[in-house]
């Protein structure tokens, strides 16, 4: 690949603002580092981390200084539950008809952890809601003192997300309406699908609220204790998703030892103990605990260098 | 009423941030990004990659501590602002604090050959 077409695709990686500051400007300067030839890796190396740098910079993610490194520490630990809200409803779809399928009385250790997860899920959702409520006084000033144009691109695009799944609900919501349970549990194909997108969609409208969150709270004014305040709130939803994840396994692997049919989703008792589903929640669940640990220790760690209120 | 960081007066704590190594090399005048690149290699030993600098370079300019020459161009050169001689100068004063007190710690110690009790090794 040319050194012109590989600087071109470096900087792709880059946010559009960003590519439009100093685009031009890097772009020459790998060429002249390249002398002509093939783009070293060491340089394309450099670019790619950098490039990603600036990707959650421009997410509110990313900074140097303490009170960066809170907002960034703490937008880490909102992506990670909205990842345990998708690997959540995955779960509660699978886990449906468990309790009919257990032989009576043989699932306490199963009912303890469900019951656990669902109530530290609640607290975990409680502690984001006062996370985001506690930033509102600020946002109010933010969007009265001519901050709206900041904003207003990831709002308007989550809304318009939004709107579209809502719209796909009501028509899902309708569709279901005529069809009989055994089409609704995958029989209909075209249903199945259109359930599928909608549930992408579903995940897309959480994402593109959960950017436009961690993009605003980097534009928001916030005093340093409220940042502390923040930084803690991570911290326990970190804490909070951690033990939902291990509820979680708790649960699967009891149900699994009990009635491995179970887990299908279905009344059906066909099936094994290691649903595709399940599987693809545990491992979101687990990469949203190491994205939660590392904006919790972020956040956490910037706490003694963050100086008081002014 | 915002917070900020004790980091932030001073830009940067160590000789080989990017930050120190480019408020460094614009000390002696303006210069684009190949230039500083090259300068930088050449007084610090260090071979920083064009990611990193323009990272670094974002930074600085964001908080006005240089500034771009000219309005546009692909080899725009950068200069120190007034404040970024000031940051500067606190980086620097933070590492001369460093070195001073390395130095004289390396002064205090026993003589080679006896362990830091005074006893022969």
């Amino acid at each position: 690949m040319s050194p012109a077409r590989m600087a071109a695709r470096l900087l792709r990686l880059y946010p559009v603002s960003w590519r439009v500051r100093y685009g031009d400007e890097l772009e020459t300067l790998i060429l002249d580092m390249s002398g002509g030839d093939r783009v070293p890796w060491r340089i394309r190396t450099d670019v790619a981390v950098a490039g990603g740098r600036e990707r959650l910079r421009a997410a509110g993610l990313g900074g140097d200084s303490p009170d960066a490194r809170v907002r960034g520490g703490a937008g880490l630990v909102l992506w990670a539950w909205a990842l345990f809200v998708v690997a959540g409803a995955i779960v509660q779809k699978t886990s449906e008809h468990w309790q009919q399928v257990l032989p009576a009385g043989s699932h306490t250790t199963a009912t303890v952890a469900f019951g656990g997860l669902i109530g530290v899920a609640i607290a975990a959702a409680a502690l984001v809601v006062a996370g985001i409520a506690l930033t509102l006084p600020a946002l109010r000033r933010l969007v009265r003192d001519g901050g709206w144009a900041q904003i207003r691109r990831p709002v308007t695009r989550a809304v318009a997300i939004t709107a579209v799944f809502i719209a796909a609900t009501i028509g899902l919501v309708a569709w279901a309406h005529g069809l009989s349970p055994r089409d609704r549990q995958g029989h209909d194909t075209a249903y199945a699908l259109f359930a599928t997108a909608w549930a992408l969609l579903g995940a897309a409208t959480l994402g593109s609220w959960t950017l436009a969150a961690t993009r605003t709270a980097a534009c928001l004014t916030l005093p340093g204790s409220l940042l502390r305040l923040e930084a803690r709130l991570a911290t326990a939803v970190a804490v909070a998703l951690g033990v939902i994840a291990a509820a979680t396994a708790v649960w699967w692997v009891s149900v699994a030892n009990l009635a491995p049919t179970a887990l299908t989703g279905s009344l059906s008792n066909r099936g094994s103990a290691f649903v595709p589903q399940l599987v693809l929640a545990m491992v979101l669940m687990l990469v949203a605990l190491g994205l939660a640990g590392g904006g919790a220790r972020r956040a956490t760690r910037a706490l003694p260098h963050l100086a008081g209120d002014d | 009423m915002t917070t900020r960081s004790r980091s932030d007066e001073a830009t940067a704590g160590r000789s080989n941030d990017p930050p120190v190594l480019i408020l460094t090399s614009l000390a002696a005048g303006e210069k684009h990004g190949y230039a500083l690149l090259q300068d930088i290699e050449e007084f610090a030993g260090v071979r920083l990659g064009p990611g990193t600098l323009y990272g670094a370079i974002g930074r600085l300019e964001e908080r006005g501590l240089i500034e771009a020459v000219g309005d546009s161009g692909r080899r725009r050169p950068y200069r120190l602002s007034p404040a970024g001689a000031e940051a500067l100068r606190v980086a620097l004063d933070g590492l001369r604090a460093i070195v001073d007190e390395g130095s004289a710690r390396l002064a205090r110690r026993p003589a080679a050959g006896r362990s830091p009790t005074g006893s022969p090794a």
